[in-house]
Parts: C-alpha cells; structure tokens; sequence
C-alpha cells in the first residue's frame, strides 16, 4: 500500500462518456493511471487512417488488477502499448502518479505476449537486465533476482539459457524481468496467449501469488473472459473499430481466488455478462 | 547425449564408406577401361604423385605463400567488411551515399578486375591479399548490414521498455544479433578466400599454389594438378570447419540442427 488511506477511497471508472473529465493533473487523487479522452490514429500503408483507440476514459487505482479483454483489433494491445510509453497518443492525456507518460517509466515493469528474453544471457542476466540498463549490478539487486526466480520455482535454472525452457518456464523468466525493480505498475499483454491451457491456469494461480505477494498496480490483457474475471478487481471490456471501452465490469468475488473460484455460480454469472456485452456490439465474437 | 554420438559415430563411418566404395570404383574403372591418366589419373597414381610433391619439399613455397594470401586476404577483407557494414548499418547518412556503389562495386565480377590488380600491385603477394580481401569483403558486408537489420521489433520494444539507452540496445542487443548473420557470411567468405587467392595466381604469380596447378598443367603432370587440388579443397575444409567451430562458441544459442548458418 503505497499511498496507503488514498487507496481505500472510492474510485470511479469512466465508461463510456458518462463522468467527469479532468483534463488537469489532480495530485490528491486516488487514481495511479489516469487516461482521459486517450485516441490513437494509425496511418496505414495505403495511406488511410486507422484508429485504433477513440476516446478512452479509465482510472486505475493503486494496487489494482485491472484486466483488459476484448476481440482482437479492438486496440488493447496499443493501449498497453501507450500505457508502457511506446507508443504516443494522438489524443487525450495518460498519466502515472500525476506525470504525463510520454516515454517507458523506471516504475513500470512490461511482460510481454512472447517472452522476448535475450538468448545469448543466462535465466539470471535476463531477470537482472532492466537493473543493468540503469547501471545497478549490487549484490543486493543479484540476491533479489535469486528471491523472484526461487518464488517463480525457477532456482535451479538461474545459469540455464533460455533456449533450455520450455514456453512457461520463459514466460515466469520475463515476469521476474518485469518485477526485478519493483516497479509500481506491471503492464501484461496476453502474457499467457501463446502457452496451453494447462500451463496457463498455472500460470494464472502464479501470478495471483505473486500480485499478493507484491502488491503491483496490473494491467492484465487478454482474450479470455474466464482469465479476466479470475484475475480482476475490475474488468474493463472493450469493442474493436474503432478501439473504445464499453463497460467496466466489477469482479466483487472475495479472494484468495483459486481454480475453485471458477467453478461457482458469480463467476459463471460475471463471464456471461461480459460475453452478453460481447454479443450486443457483434455476436460473432461472443464464443470465447 | 551418448545415443548422439552413436548416431554421429554411425553417419561418419557410412561417409567413410562410401568414400572408400567411390575411390575403389575409380580405381577399377581407370584399369577397366584403360583411361589415360592424362585424362583421369587413378587414385593411387594421384596418392603417389601428392607423397612425391610433400616428401621432395617442392610443395612447401607454394603451400606457404598461398596460405599466406587466403589468411591476410580473408582477415583484410573480414575487418573491412565488420567496419564498412557497420557503418552502413548505423549512420543513416553513410547508408544512404555510399551503399548504392558498394552494391554496384558488388556486381561487378571480382575475377574480372584481378588482371588490374597485377598491374597496381605487381606479380607478388599483395595483389593476390588484395584480391582475396575484396572477395571476402561483400559477404561480410552483406551479412552485417542484414544482421543489423535482423533484429527482432520484439526485442527491440523490450530494451525500450526498460529504459535502453541506443547504446546499451546496440551492445546489449543488435550486435549479438547481427552476430547469427555475421557468421554466416564468415563461413562464405572463408571458402571464397581460397578462390580469390588462386585467380589472383591464375593471373599473374610466381609462387603458389595457384601457380602450381598451371605449371603441373602445362607439362601435362595431371596427377600432379589433382595433388594440388587435394591440398587446396583440404584448406578450404579447414577454414570453413574453423569459422563453425569460433560459431559453435559464439552464438551457442542457435540450435544446431535448425539453423542454416551450420548446415
């Protein structure tokens, strides 16, 4: 609990246009992230304009885990991409604990669909690679590599190379990555897309102990609904073309959650609901 | 890992064979049909002929002076080649003047220049290294500026997102990619090496293993120039087999049965 009483205030989401814009910083406020009226506009190769984000209003709290889901092309991606500061916007404002984001941020962490891990370093380089860029190499930060990897069940593989993971285990590596400056907001773009569905619930249940283990600010995108709903305290469901927010589901189900949790009746009820928003703007993609 | 070596062990010794069943059949085909060693010599007179060419001591000046121009040339036209690319591939400015005329310079047949070569830097060594050097150079020059391009968007969005600076993303990860590439063209450019030094004393030498085999062919010595070939294909073997083995070290991440850099 960073900003410790704040956190327990009251927070509201913008859905779509209802609230209250503010445009101006507002350092009291309760929110981390803030993103207000955020549009983003491609041009294509042909020259047309694409957009792939049209006015987006979310607040984020402090220690939240908000997941993201909806149909491929609704712009989640290039939202994540905005929040991480690889992107610009072309419209409205994001900001972190009051600052524009205009560029990656040392207090944010990003894990990525694929591992995207450096081949030629060890599991233990790669984990301490975001702390090398900013010159830090203490044994303190060494130590706390060997803490993430152990609690990600990764101990023995810390002089192993990627190339001697499997996809789960290189998934866990980048996780430590994201986590090795303990950074306040941790951004994850389908993080367990590219895994099978086995490892993925393991997946699911490892992330949960570790955002209660460290108390991280997430932004979790995916396509399944199910995985949304487990992991969320909010889940935000987006429409493709153009890329916008229809609705931002509260997962009021207690936690610890566990695979169990899956199994009971709010759960079951939460998912339909946001497959019924799915199935409202286009009933082709409510299968997920 | 010792099924591995079983199998590797199993592949070598069906290799052998066949080599040995070849060279047998060559053999009896020159007794068979009585083939003119001036045409096809027979393995054994070709054997002869290569013990005769080391144990007389007449093959050393030639072996030495041609390995001397494969080894500076390929080192000449190696450094040149890392230098110029990565110039190419890291200031847009160099890439936009001067790679157009590398590529045109690229067209144009190496072997064909060779006889202005003679003529600026004369019959002795340096006209061959420098021969040599500029074969060996477009393939390293190409394999760098491709390597640098190679490198994954994925990575690339990574090191930004965690604050690389340009120089940290070149150190950290655009040179280690290039590297894949990089020695791709090295493993070219070392057999092209052995290739550049003999036009270059196909042209104009007097010392050579290139001269050699002009010399063995003009007095009709054919077991002779079939020795000499032997040698040249065995040092192209070696610097091949060399640049996999620095390979094998340096990008060890590769798989190494997937990879078309090791084929």
């Amino acid at each position: 609990m960073k900003i410790g009483i704040m956190t327990k205030l009251a927070v509201w989401s913008k859905g779509s246009g209802d609230g209250v814009h503010l445009p101006e910083p507002d350092r009291s406020s309760p929110a981390l992230i803030r993103i207000a009226g955020l549009g983003k506009r491609f041009s294509s190769r042909s020259g047309e304009i694409v957009t792939a984000l049209s006015d987006v209003d979310l607040n984020i709290r402090d220690n939240e885990f908000i997941s993201v889901v909806g149909p491929s092309g609704c712009g989640k991606t290039t939202l994540l991409r905005i929040l991480a500061g690889l992107e610009t916007a072309s419209s409205g404002t994001v900001r972190s604990g009051g600052e524009l984001i205009t560029e990656p941020r040392p207090d944010t962490g990003v894990v990525f669909q694929q591992a995207v891990l450096l081949p030629w370093n060890t599991v233990l380089a790669n984990v301490l690679l975001p702390s090398q860029l900013k010159g830090d190499a203490s044994a303190a930060t060494v130590a706390r590599a060997e803490r993430l990897l152990d609690f990600m069940g990764l101990k023995d593989f810390a002089r192993k190379y990627p190339f001697e993971l499997s996809g789960g285990m290189q998934q866990r590596v980048s996780i430590c990555r994201a986590l090795i400056r303990d950074p306040k907001v941790l951004l994850m773009d389908e993080p367990f897309g590219a895994l099978d569905a086995m490892t993925r619930e393991s997946m699911n249940m490892e992330l949960m102990r570790v955002w209660s283990e460290e108390c991280k600010t997430v932004v979790f995108i995916t396509h399944s609904i199910p995985e949304a709903v487990l992991l969320g305290d909010r889940v935000v469901v987006m429409s493709p073309r153009p890329g916008r927010i229809s609705e931002v589901v509260d997962v009021d189900i207690d936690r610890p959650r566990d695979l169990k949790t899956m199994g009971t009746p709010r759960f079951g009820e939460l998912c339909d609901r946001i497959r019924t928003i799915f199935g409202a703007q286009a009933p082709m993609v409510s299968s997920l | 890992m010792s099924k591995m070596t079983n199998v590797i062990g199993v592949h070598r010794l069906q290799s052998a064979l066949l080599a040995i069943v070849i060279v047998a059949a060559w053999e009896a085909a020159c007794k068979l049909f009585d083939i003119s060693p001036l045409i096809l010599p027979p393995p054994f007179a070709i054997a002869s002929r290569f013990y005769l060419l080391v144990a007389s001591g007449d093959i050393w000046p030639h072996l030495w002076a041609t390995v001397v121009e494969i080894v500076s040339g390929f080192v000449f036209g190696v450094v040149a080649g890392l230098v110029i690319g990565a110039m190419v591939s890291l200031i847009p400015v160099i890439e936009r003047l001067i790679y157009p005329y590398l590529v045109a310079l690229q067209t144009l047949p190496k072997v064909a220049i060779a006889p202005l070569f003679i003529i600026w830097f004369g019959y002795g060594l340096t006209s061959k290294i420098v021969i040599t050097a500029l074969v060996c150079f477009f393939p390293i020059l190409v394999s760098v500026v491709a390597g640098f391009h190679s490198t994954d968007r994925d990575q690339l969005d990574m090191m930004k997102a965690f604050g690389a600076t340009k120089w940290q993303t070149l150190v950290r990860l655009r040179i280690p990619s290039a590297l894949v590439l990089i020695f791709a063209g090295l493993e070219i450019a070392a057999v092209l090496a052995v290739i550049g030094a003999i036009v270059g004393e196909f042209v104009g030498a007097q010392v050579g293993l290139g001269y050699l085999i002009v010399a063995l062919n003009f007095s009709l010595d054919v077991p002779g120039v079939f020795a000499v070939l032997i040698m040249l294909s065995a040092i192209g073997l070696l610097m091949h087999g060399a640049m996999r083995f620095v390979a094998r070290r340096y990008i060890f991440w590769i798989g190494r049965n997937d990879a078309p850099v090791m084929a």
